[in-house]
């Protein structure tokens, strides 16, 4: 690590005038337009919009997958988009973690392999701490007989959370999950959540869940709402009822 | 169903390409086989078409023709207008300046006729009347003749006087000191018509009808007496011919299996897509008959293209070839119209039924069914019946090869062959998971991407197995040759070991001058020299002649040392020697020298060292002793410009009085027809190594676009671009060295039984010989084969940003 003093880290990530847009003159898409949004730390944060409102994108730009048209994002103090693809990779591998809707895990790899996979990229050593950390995941996502198991062997719910595993395993300072429950029922969904709930507040994890379901939002400490690429409102701990309304005034100003 | 085609056409265009690529290059490669194989066989025959340039039809048998012919076919052939000539050649004496160019010296003919003239004359000019003579090249350096030195050729009454008006450019077939018109040669009693050769003015068929009514002698065409010349070389066996026929089999054989292979996995990716068809109301007939017109379309476009590809490529080869190897090993490309339409129709029809196995497997399911992801990852153990069924097809086909080892015939060998190989191919899934893995493990201390890469490459044991196959048959192929060659090459070796122990043997009237091993050691490409100790005794019938004793500096400077020792008592007896033995050779004969005589038992050897026999211990010592040398053995270095050598030593042996007889023209001669059929092998080896990178690729290629999204996953949680190229890689690499490794070994057991098999027909007694380096380098080869196939599909799936990647399917 170099010994530059960040400035006071005082959000998780952050983005300014984040613009994305796909294809060119008539036909481009400004999947993001100009997005200012700071995420807080140790906070459980959803992403929500309808459909083709450019979650996922924000979500691809916020996590270093993807490539901004315009704009910087900062996660964890480093300006990712000064990065070269491949310490933007190593970036990734050392301070996120992720949870997709779907293809979480490699097929031809056991639940364990896959939690460690992160770590071997790194090329870090398995040591005892690891294991106690594997331990303590595991026993909190209730995976411990599924370890040996192929994801083929593995219910989706179950997928979901050995991803869950992974992303808390190797330490990442944010958990980006893009629809982690979009594939699941609505009492794997719960458990799903509640496990992303429980590493925000039991392990003070970061998490930036992407989802378009209210359900899915009310376990969420803060939400994002986003509207045809633009930041329609950043609700800090809304109620129900509140958030009910926002989405509501969205989806209706967009039918 | 017409928008689905052409919808699918333009967004799986890479597929196509790799099925396309497959179809085109196995088409190309039977093509290209031919044109190769070709090459070699014109070759061949190149040189002895040079013998008898110029004419439309020859006369006589194989081995000559009987010398009463030659008058009624010359006029036969006057009638009808044709120019005829005689190729004859005889051994006589000839005299320059008084004194004889050795004892026995050749002589053929040269025509009159510039069409039918076979020699180069490189100073002078050619003989334009009887009496006109055309020296060889080394003969003229060896005796110093020079343009307009006048010759006694034949000995007494018999003789003739020439005059040099040129000199010849030496060849290897044919060849002889002097060259005289047929008019000039014919005077003398030993001269031998080999054959007659016409040019014909008119139409050849009828000029041949009308020469055979004159002759009992067989009339050919050029084409057909040079091609039974070249099978009577081989000893009657069409060596060339054989490994054609190996090759075109194998060809046909990888190019089914590619394409099988490709589309099988085309169509395992495209399931999804065809049951979702069926889903929403597609007709089975409808289904299947959209594939078809879809394969057919592929299958015409890439035939076509492969036709083009296969004859550019064979013609690249052979050129390569030419230009990288001494050139005339290559003759030019003939392509056989069979051949290249066989290959047409054969891409067309495998293309098809290729296309359609997968699909009836898609079809015959509830549509479903068919749309449940069936889990092409799983790792599916292939069953108990598939290791049972493989092991009885590998016994049988062991089977047959064993009757073909039996019979030394060529159909049971290359039933057994493919009927084995087959059994392996079936034991794949089975085999090569198992291989890959322990190659894995091997391989996997280096690094998190080559342990990806193993788990990768055993995910779908049928697949890796049919990869691997296409590349398994190409070095199958290579090694079972290399190793055929390698053994027939030991053979021949171990033969002309014996036939020509001696490089060059100079012998005498008398006991050697002193300086005589000085000076013939002295000379540029003399490994070693040795005078060889005897007396000059009287053999019964041949006069006198040198019994000598080698001793253990001339033995040691033989090819086969124990051909030049001799039992106690025993007189070896060559060739040469016992040809001018007018009594007979009777198996004991009284050996005698000033009055001393002793008995001695006597064998006749193929081995040549010129006019000399070899006694065993107690001869000389019975014949009064005192050897001295008489003969001095020469061993050639290798590599030596035998041309300039033999040339260099036939000058100072007629300075010293000696006669000169060497075996090594004869030798490079042989040789050279080897170095021929290695050539064609490695021109083959050069396509399969093509094959193999299209297999690879295409199976790479597909399976990195069916992994798109596990490469954004992996991108994603942290591998570089050069990591994920690297497993990648190491994937390619891994397939092609389980393929290498496992073909290198069935290569050699094929080669083995072949050689065997084959070429013990001809030869006694083959080695069977395992050319380590050469089988190193194909493995070798191959391995950089598979890393080159994915650096393609490597880079493409290097590119893509992972969050594109994720949403990929
Ligand atoms: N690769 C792409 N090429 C073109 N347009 C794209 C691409 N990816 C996304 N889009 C467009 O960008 C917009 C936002 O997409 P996305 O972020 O996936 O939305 P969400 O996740 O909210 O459903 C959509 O209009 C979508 O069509
Ligand atoms: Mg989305």
């Amino acid at each position: 690590m170099t010994t530059t003093t960040h400035a006071p880290v005082a959000t998780a990530a952050s983005a300014r005038d984040l613009t994305k847009t796909y294809g060119t003159g008539a036909a481009a898409v400004h999947a993001l337009d100009g997005v200012d949004v700071d995420l807080a730390p140790g906070r459980f944060t959803a992403v929500m919009g309808p459909s083709g409102s450019g979650k996922s994108t924000l979500m691809h730009c916020l996590a270093g997958l993807d490539r901004p048209t315009r704009g910087t994002v900062t996660v964890d103090g480093v300006d990712l988009t000064r990065l070269d693809d491949d310490r933007l990779t190593r970036f990734r591998r050392d301070h996120l973690g992720f949870v997709f809707q779907a293809f979480n895990l490699l097929p031809m790899l056991t639940a364990r392999q896959n939690i460690l996979l992160p770590l071997e990229l790194a090329g870090r050593r398995v040591d005892a701490n690891v294991r106690d950390d594997l331990d303590t995941v595991v026993s909190v996502l209730g995976l411990g007989d599924r370890l040996e198991h192929r994801p083929s062997e593995l219910s989706g719910g179950q997928q979901q959370r050995v991803a869950i595993a992974r992303a808390l395993v190797s330490q990442a300072s944010i958990v980006f999950a893009d629809e982690p429950t979009g594939n699941l029922d609505s009492a794997a969904s719960a458990e799903v959540l509640s496990y992303l709930r429980r590493s925000v507040r039991e392990l003070g994890r970061t998490v930036v869940m992407v989802t378009h379901e209210i359900d899915a939002a009310a376990y969420a400490d803060d939400v994002v709402v986003l509207a045809d690429g633009r930041i329609r409102s950043h609700l800090v701990s809304p109620s129900r009822a509140e958030l009910v309304s926002v989405l509501a005034g969205s989806t209706h100003r967009d039918a | 169903m017409r928008t689905v085609l052409r919808a699918s056409l333009r967004t799986h265009t890479r597929r196509y390409v790799a099925a396309f690529v497959a179809v085109m290059v196995a088409v190309g490669f039977v093509i290209a086989t031919n044109a190769v194989g070709s090459a070699a066989k014109s070759g061949l025959s190149a040189e002895f078409e040079r013998a008898y340039r110029g004419a439309d039809l020859v006369v006589g048998q194989d081995y000559g023709l009987d010398r009463s012919q030659v008058e009624p076919v010359e006029r036969a052939a006057a009638d009808q207008g044709a120019a005829a000539d005689v190729i004859g050649s005889a051994f006589t004496t000839v005299t320059h300046d008084g004194t004889p160019l050795g004892q026995d010296t050749s002589v053929s003919t040269v025509s009159l006729d510039p069409e039918l003239r076979r020699q180069t004359v490189v100073a002078g000019r050619a003989p334009a009347a009887d009496g006109q003579a055309l020296v060889d090249q080394r003969a003229a350096k060896a005796d110093r003749i020079r343009v307009g030195d006048r010759l006694v050729v034949g000995t007494d009454g018999d003789r003739r006087t020439v005059t040099v008006v040129g000199v010849a450019k030496a060849t290897t077939y044919l060849s002889a000191d002097l060259y005289v018109p047929w008019s000039t040669l014919s005077a003398l009693p030993d001269a031998l018509p080999d054959a007659v050769v016409v040019r014909t003015s008119g139409d050849p068929a009828a000029t041949s009808a009308a020469l055979s009514k004159v002759t009992e002698e067989p009339v050919r065409t050029q084409g057909e007496y040079v091609d039974a010349r070249v099978v009577t070389l081989n000893q009657g066996f069409d060596a060339i011919g054989i490994l054609l026929l190996l090759f075109a089999t194998v060809a046909g054989f990888v190019a089914v299996l590619v394409i099988a292979n490709t589309f099988t996995i085309l169509f395992a990716q495209r399931t999804r897509d065809l049951a979702l068809l069926r889903c929403v109301g597609a007709t089975r007939q409808q289904v299947v008959r959209s594939v078809r017109v879809e394969s057919v379309a592929v299958a015409l476009l890439a035939s076509t293209l492969g036709v083009v590809a296969g004859v550019g490529a064979g013609y690249g080869i052979v050129a390569t070839v030419r230009a990288l190897s001494d050139a005339s090993t290559l003759g030019p490309v003939a392509l056989s119209p069979l051949w290249v339409g066989g290959a047409f129709v054969g891409g067309v029809v495998v293309t098809v039924a290729a296309a359609w196995l997968p699909t009836r497997r898609v079809v015959r399911v509830s549509p479903l069914a068919a749309l449940r992801p069936h889990d092409a990852d799983v790792l599916s153990r292939a069953g108990a019946a598939r290791v049972g069924l493989g092991a009885a097809v590998v016994a049988t086909g062991a089977a047959t090869l064993a009757v073909a080892v039996r019979t030394s015939t060529l159909p049971p060998l290359l039933l057994g062959g493919m009927v084995t190989f087959t059994g392996v191919l079936l034991l794949g899934p089975v085999l090569v998971p198992a291989l890959l893995r322990v190659a894995g493990r091997l391989l996997g201390g280096t690094g998190l991407a080559t342990r990806l890469a193993a788990a990768n490459a055993v995910r779908n044991p049928r697949r890796s197995a049919a990869t691997t196959a296409s590349l398994l048959v190409g070095v199958t192929l290579a090694t079972a040759v290399l190793t055929g060659m390698a053994s027939a090459r030991g053979a021949l070796d171990d033969e002309l070991e014996v036939q020509y122990p001696v490089d060059v043997a100079l012998t005498g009237s008398s006991t050697l001058p002193d300086d005589a091993l000085d000076r013939v050691g002295r000379l540029d490409g003399v490994d070693r020299a040795s005078l060889v100790p005897g007396v000059r005794a009287e053999l019964p019938g041949a006069g006198v002649v040198p019994v000598l004793t080698p001793g253990s500096g001339a033995r040691d400077l033989t090819r086969d040392p124990s051909t030049v020792e001799p039992p106690r008592l025993t007189l070896l007896i060559p060739g040469a020697v016992a040809t001018t033995m007018t009594d007979g050779i009777p198996e004991r004969l009284r050996l005698t020298r000033d009055g001393r005589s002793v008995e001695v038992a006597t064998k006749v050897v193929g081995s040549e060292w010129g006019s000399a026999v070899l006694a065993g211990p107690g001869v000389v010592e019975a014949l009064g002793g005192g050897a001295t040398p008489q003969a001095l053995w020469v061993r050639v270095a290798d590599g030596t410009d035998t041309v300039r050598l033999t040339g260099e030593l036939g000058a100072v042996a007629r300075e010293l009085g000696l006669g000169v007889s060497s075996t090594v023209d004869s030798r490079a001669s042989i040789e050279k027809q080897l170095d021929v059929l290695t050539w064609a092998v490695l021109g083959l080896l050069g396509i399969s190594v093509a094959i193999a990178l299209v297999g690879i690729a295409n199976t790479v290629g597909l399976s990195v676009l069916e992994r798109g999204r596990e490469h954004a996953l992996l991108r994603a949680l942290g591998l570089t671009r050069g990591e994920l190229r690297r497993m990648l890689a190491a994937e390619g690499l891994l397939l092609a060295l389980v393929a290498a490794v496992l073909g290198t070994v069935v290569g050699v057991a094929f080669g083995w039984v072949g050689t065997v098999s084959v070429v013990t027909a001809a030869v006694q007694d083959v080695p069977l010989v395992t050319p380590w380096s050469e089988l190193a380098a194909v493995v070798g080869i191959a391995a950089l084969a598979g890393l080159l196939a994915c650096v393609v599909p490597a880079r493409r799936a290097a590119k893509v940003a992972p969050a594109e990647g994720l949403v990929l399917d």
